[in-house]
């Protein structure tokens, strides 16, 4: 963790009203995202949730500073993230920016650089950060997302879809964050290696104290690893709270939706369907 | 009727157009190494002039004649291969470097730098290229380095259009959004991780121009504007050869022209062959 001490009482993460509206091309435009809050208390898991676009990417990608909000914050230990204009910002700023929030994406195949090495891939990280006793950090780094000496000397190229998201997770690392979000970080990947990346995530923040985001389209996953859920559709919030609660006695109509969506045994695909008919019925009432 | 196997006939087609590339770029090493190693090849010095053997045909002394003032043929195109080969590599290399620096500006920055930059591009290329290069010669003069700098003037559009459309596709994977995240700088990230892994297809893309700019250069050579004597460039050759056709002799315009068209095709052939597989990485 770096040295950034929180104020007193204030969570780690504050969200507040977070908005964006992009223009289509046909003229209209689409509000991916609208009257988002929620905070996030350091070494805190929060799960956004929600069907493909619900703006939970557009909220993540705010979040790390690749969108631009229309209205809203993002506070981090106090500091407002969006205060300054798009490229007056100093390196240092850049920087310290960096270390508040990483991010790992959805698709590990297009999210490393395909000429760098595992190795160089993290080497370029911690000289930007200018780390002392790179090559100590490089090894410690590999090591505690479960890859080796052959994996250092590696192109993305030549990793498993597991490997590459473990590599972009020990990316996220290097900058040694705050907090950690993570876009639909294990939808890419099988069942079976989803859980060894959920498992992985949990021993971090457990060792690091690093906060999670976890945006996520699978309750599931959300299930094991956060103790805060964000349940979004159409870019607002329907339903938050603890995890345990939204999942075990939601009260929006869309979260028992999505709850009754997720297969299970004696799982009803036709009764979803039904459902979710229902649901645009009562909604146009 | 014999019933044609299946999965062979591709198999064939495959073979043949590699064949054909093979042929090709063997050809281009020819080339390569006849430039290289021209002063033991050339039976000649390329400038030796001997008036008494004007316009001699093919036979021993001079296998593929000589030109007017006596020259043989043979050496001096075997000298105009390293002009004809090296002029349009520093042409594409001054153009890589103003079009690929223009074409990735305009795509990280979008907004009205794109528009500045593509629209610029656009007049450029709605002028001839060889009309600007001829407007240009005749502010700066004749010669070999203006129309090389020249041309490079002339191509670099071609080149920040390529660059700009790679450029886009490649600015929009994560990797690079993973880099902004990272707080590295937009200059940092262009120079150190955009660029380099374009580099490949505009590689491929500088292979299938090399024709066009050999062909550019030599044409501006035949026109005057380009090389000038007594060098030994074929497109210089072409011009000096052709009063000879009126007097028979054939071979002082036919060899340096069919070196030059010989050359282009070859590159064009290898180009395609290297645009498809540099294009797509692995």
């Amino acid at each position: 963790m770096n040295g950034n001490s929180p104020q007193d009482g204030a969570p780690l993460l504050m969200v507040e009203g977070l908005r964006k509206t992009f223009r289509l091309p046909g003229g209209g435009t689409l509000t991916a995202a609208d009257q988002i809050s929620f905070t996030l208390p350091e070494g805190g898991s929060v799960g956004i949730v929600g069907e493909s676009g619900s703006g939970k990417s557009t909220v993540a990608r705010m979040l790390a500073g690749l969108e631009r909000p229309d209205a809203g914050t993002v506070t981090v230990n106090g500091r407002d993230r969006h205060s300054a204009r798009r490229g007056t910002r100093s390196r240092r700023d850049r920087l310290a920016r960096a270390r508040e929030i990483q991010m790992v994406f959805q698709d590990p195949y297009v999210s490393l650089d395909p000429r760098l090495t595992a190795g160089q891939c993290l080497r370029t990280a911690l000289r930007l950060h200018g780390h002392p006793a790179v090559e100590d950090r490089i090894r410690s780094l590999l090591d505690r997302v479960g890859l080796g000496a052959r994996e250092a000397e590696a192109r993305p190229h030549e990793l498993s879809g597991g490997q590459r998201q473990r590599l972009a997770i020990a990316r996220a690392l290097a900058v040694d964050p705050c907090i950690l979000v993570l876009d639909e970080a294990v939808a890419a990947l099988d069942v079976s290696i989803q859980a060894q990346i959920l498992q992985l995530l949990a021993g971090i923040r457990e060792d690091t104290g690093v906060a999670l985001v976890f945006v996520s389209h699978d309750l599931a996953v959300v299930q094991h690893i956060t103790d805060e859920t964000v349940v979004m559709r159409r870019g607002t919030v329907v339903e938050q709270g603890p995890t345990d609660r939204v999942l075990r006695t939601p009260r929006h109509a869309y979260t028992r939706l999505l709850l009754t969506s997720v297969p299970h045994q004696d799982w009803d695909p036709s009764e979803v369907v039904r459902a979710r008919a229902e649901a645009a019925e009562a909604e146009a009432a | 009727m014999t019933a044609v196997p299946a999965g062979l006939l591709p198999v064939g087609k495959r073979s043949r157009r590699s064949a054909g590339t093979t042929v090709a770029a063997g050809f281009l090493g020819l080339v390569v190494l006849a430039a290289v190693f021209a002063p033991p090849l050339a039976p000649y010095p390329p400038d030796a002039v001997d008036l008494s053997s004007s316009l001699v045909g093919t036979g021993p002394e001079h296998p593929l004649g000589t030109d007017a003032s006596g020259q043989d043929l043979l050496s001096r195109v075997l000298y105009g291969a390293r002009t004809s080969l090296i002029a349009p590599v520093l042409l594409l290399a001054f153009a890589s470097v103003l079009g690929v620096a223009l074409g990735t500006l305009a795509a990280w920055r979008g907004g009205w730098v794109d528009t500045l930059v593509s629209r610029a591009t656009d007049v450029m290329y709605a002028f001839p290229g060889l009309l600007f290069v001829v407007l240009i010669i005749a502010v700066f003069g004749a010669g070999m380095t203006t129309s090389v700098l020249g041309l490079g003037l002339a191509f670099a559009p071609t080149i920040a259009k390529y660059t700009r459309s790679v450029a886009l596709s490649e600015r929009a994977k994560p990797y690079i959004d993973a880099y902004r995240v990272q707080g590295m700088g937009g200059a940092r990230i262009c120079v150190r991780h955009l660029v380099p892994n374009l580099a490949r297809s505009i590689a491929g893309y500088l292979v299938v121009l090399f024709g066009e700019a050999l062909m550019s250069l030599a044409t501006l050579s035949y026109l005057g504007f380009g090389a000038q004597p007594p060098s030994s460039d074929w497109g210089l050759m072409v011009q000096e050869g052709q009063s000879a056709i009126v007097q028979g002799a054939l071979l002082p315009a036919l060899v340096p022209g069919t070196a030059i068209a010989a050359v282009v095709v070859a590159f064009n052939v290898v180009g395609v062959r290297a645009a498809d597989r540099l294009g797509s990485r692995r």
